[in-house]
């Protein structure tokens, strides 16, 4: 298989994934047990109006009109009107994403680049003490609950020390003031670096483990290949030896990139929680709790889309770094 | 089959092969040092889900009162109150022992679910093969791409927020580390001679997987358990952070809820940090434990084979 039709064939895969994740959710939405309208009937809402409710939201309509209808609005760039606010889904929604997106992928990028560097020089030092247990308190540190690591950050760094704040992005003082200003302008300002530091640390620290010790078990494996007795043996210094090494080595790691950044929904949500952080995991526990299924639908397909994406382009930059996986792929 | 014919069976098979694999099993499983420390603390916390009510200096329950009549609250740790209390005037170290048990239930319960949802899937997919081996995989892949803490919190608020409800839908997820490593493991036992041999004598494949392989991935299985006891535990607490499981159950996670949703994290720290600290010890250890134990199984060979 050339290299172009294995990107090709992934494209329509994806497209495909999409689609399914798409009617999938569409439909387990529809048939779960207590919806908004049964709600509003069972905290004493008249019946006449939620008749008219439901005929002026479509909701009488047979099932894949309102799909067709649904599929055709998201395509358009509306998601919908959120049930408790009466706001557009999409407005709701898209600051809150890059607020969400500006505490993960740095957080996460960052503790892949350390845990890569760590975990190489743990694994080239083989036997020692540093192997044996330099990985230790990383690790446990990443089985600690999300909403654990940050509530100790949140003790030692807000309650003891006092450094910074326990909550929120913008102290509720500056809000008017900010609110004024353009909506990137919030991010470079120092108030939004102070509320920041403690939920990025507790976000790096929590996906630590995993690449440092991915790298570490990698390196070793790439230290017994042929190539790097080579390198051993010509005498070239021990930092680009480390080079070439890092470089073979780090295939498994970006493999598993992608999927920290999906597996790290989970932990966000409850980190966002801890430090109200004003993130698209914050909205969908809102939303769950009044059901505001327009909201949590959406979401819910943002987070499918965003899996099946992630796991796209990785395969699109493995093929591209390795390719054996493209071309090769025949073969098996 | 009658009751006493069932009886017979059970006693029959108490000196039977698996028996000695499992005693073998957990004997291997305490053979470091590392391993009994996890283990033992583990254990600890079974105790005290066992008989954390009974040793509790004061009732859970109780709002307590000071001489003056006034509510006891948020008194930092004192000799009367080793933790002191809360902002309703509880007492943390009594709630921190009461917590234990549901705690524990969780765990045992999920890692239950788990590990006979995975080996059963996990046993059939590797022994069948064939078109059964790629529809339970492809289903195992579909639910490893499920981020179960958001499905979990969802799901609960649909169908009730229930303290067991919380346990069984993350067991019914957490299913599928345990069946995609049984069943590679069941990939290689299944061309063992002794299992050639059982197919060769007529044997029904159910027999075979139950008498043959089912044995062998017994030690693979108790470290899933492991595995699973501390993954139940620790999505069910972030549930209970959240606030989707039945707050009147009192674990460590909606011990820890209370102190969040009460603005006192930072402050009243002699309430937030003894649950934490006991939720991820007791994380760490299931999870630690399991590693040590796939050490000690792999019988150590992974050095000396790079070396």
């Amino acid at each position: 298989m050339s290299r172009a039709r294995f990107f090709v064939v992934r494209s329509i895969q994806t497209v495909f994934l999409l689609w399914v994740a798409f009617t999938g959710l569409f439909f387990f939405f529809r048939f779960m047990p207590g919806d908004f309208t049964n709600l509003m009937l069972a905290e004493g809402a008249n019946p006449d109006a939620v008749a008219e409710f439901e005929e002026r939201w479509g909701l009488n309509d047979p099932l894949y009109i309102q799909y067709w209808r649904y599929f055709m609005n998201i395509l358009s760039g509306d998601a919908g009107m959120s049930i408790q606010y009466r706001r557009p889904v999409w407005d709701m929604v898209n600051t809150r994403i890059f607020n969400s997106f500006i505490l993960i992928a740095p957080g996460i990028t960052f503790a892949y680049l350390l845990g890569s560097i760590y975990g190489s020089i743990v694994g080239t030092k083989r036997g020692s003490k540093l192997e044996e247990f330099g990985i230790l308190p990383l690790i446990f540190v990443g089985s600690f609950p999300a909403f654990v690591t940050s509530i100790i950050l949140v003790i030692i760094f807000s309650s003891w020390l006092n450094l910074f704040p326990t909550s929120g992005m913008i102290s509720p003082g500056r809000q008017a003031e900010f609110a004024q200003l353009e909506w990137y302008q919030r991010y470079l300002s120092l108030e939004f670096v102070w509320h920041f530091i403690l939920p990025f640390t507790a976000v790096m620290f929590r996906y630590l483990y995993l690449p440092t010790m991915i790298m570490r078990t990698s390196i070793v494996e790439v230290m017994g290949q042929g190539f790097a007795f080579f390198h051993r043996i010509t005498g070239i210094s021990k930092r680009r030896q480390l080079a070439h090494l890092a470089r073979h080595a780090s295939l498994p790691v970006i493999t598993v990139y992608p999927i920290s950044m999906t597996r790290a929904l989970g932990g966000l949500v409850l980190i966002e929680v801890v430090f109200n952080w004003p993130g698209i995991g914050n909205t969908l526990v809102n939303a769950v709790m009044v059901r505001d299924l327009p909201i949590i639908q959406f979401v819910f397909f943002l987070v499918a889309a965003y899996i099946i994406l992630a796991n796209f382009l990785v395969d699109i930059v493995y093929g591209i770094i390795d390719p054996r996986v493209s071309v090769g792929a025949e073969d098996a | 089959m009658g009751v006493s014919a069932i009886r017979d069976r059970i006693s029959s098979s108490r000196d039977h092969y698996i028996w000695e694999d499992l005693k073998e099993g957990v004997l291997t499983m305490v053979e470091t040092r590392s391993a009994k420390i996890y283990l033992g603390f583990l254990l600890f916390v079974l105790l005290l889900g066992l008989f954390g009510p009974y040793i509790a200096p004061y009732d859970a329950e109780e709002r307590l009162r000071g001489e003056g009549g006034e509510l006891l609250r948020s008194e930092p740790p004192s000799l009367d109150h080793p933790l002191g209390t809360t902002n309703n005037g509880y007492d943390v170290m009594s709630r921190l022992l009461v917590g234990a048990q549901p705690t524990a239930a969780a765990g045992l319960l999920g890692g239950a679910i788990i590990i006979t949802i995975g080996a059963t899937i996990g046993i059939t997919a590797g022994y069948v093969g064939g078109w059964v081996d790629n529809v339970l995989m492809r289903f195992t892949d579909l639910v490893y791409g499920i981020p179960i803490l958001i499905l979990a919190m969802v799901l609960l608020t649909f169908f009730g927020m229930g303290f067991w409800s919380s346990v069984v839908v993350i067991g019914l997820i957490l299913w599928r580390g345990s069946a995609r490593a049984i069943r590679s493991q069941v990939l290689q036992i299944k061309e063992r001679s002794f299992v050639k041999a059982a197919r060769a004598t007529g044997a029904s494949t159910p027999r075979i997987m139950v008498k043959n392989i089912l044995p062998n991935v017994a030690p693979m299985a108790v470290l899933f358990l492991a595995l699973g006891i501390g993954g139940t535990i620790l999505i069910q607490a972030g549930l209970a952070f959240i606030g989707v499981v039945d707050p009147f159950v009192p674990g460590w996670g909606i011990m820890i809820r209370n102190a969040h949703q009460a603005g006192l994290v930072g402050s009243n720290w002699w309430w937030s940090l003894p649950p934490s600290i006991m939720l991820s010890l007791t994380v760490v250890c299931t999870f630690m434990f399991g590693r040590e134990y796939e050490k000690i199984a792999s019988g150590e060979q992974t050095f000396a084979e790079t070396k």
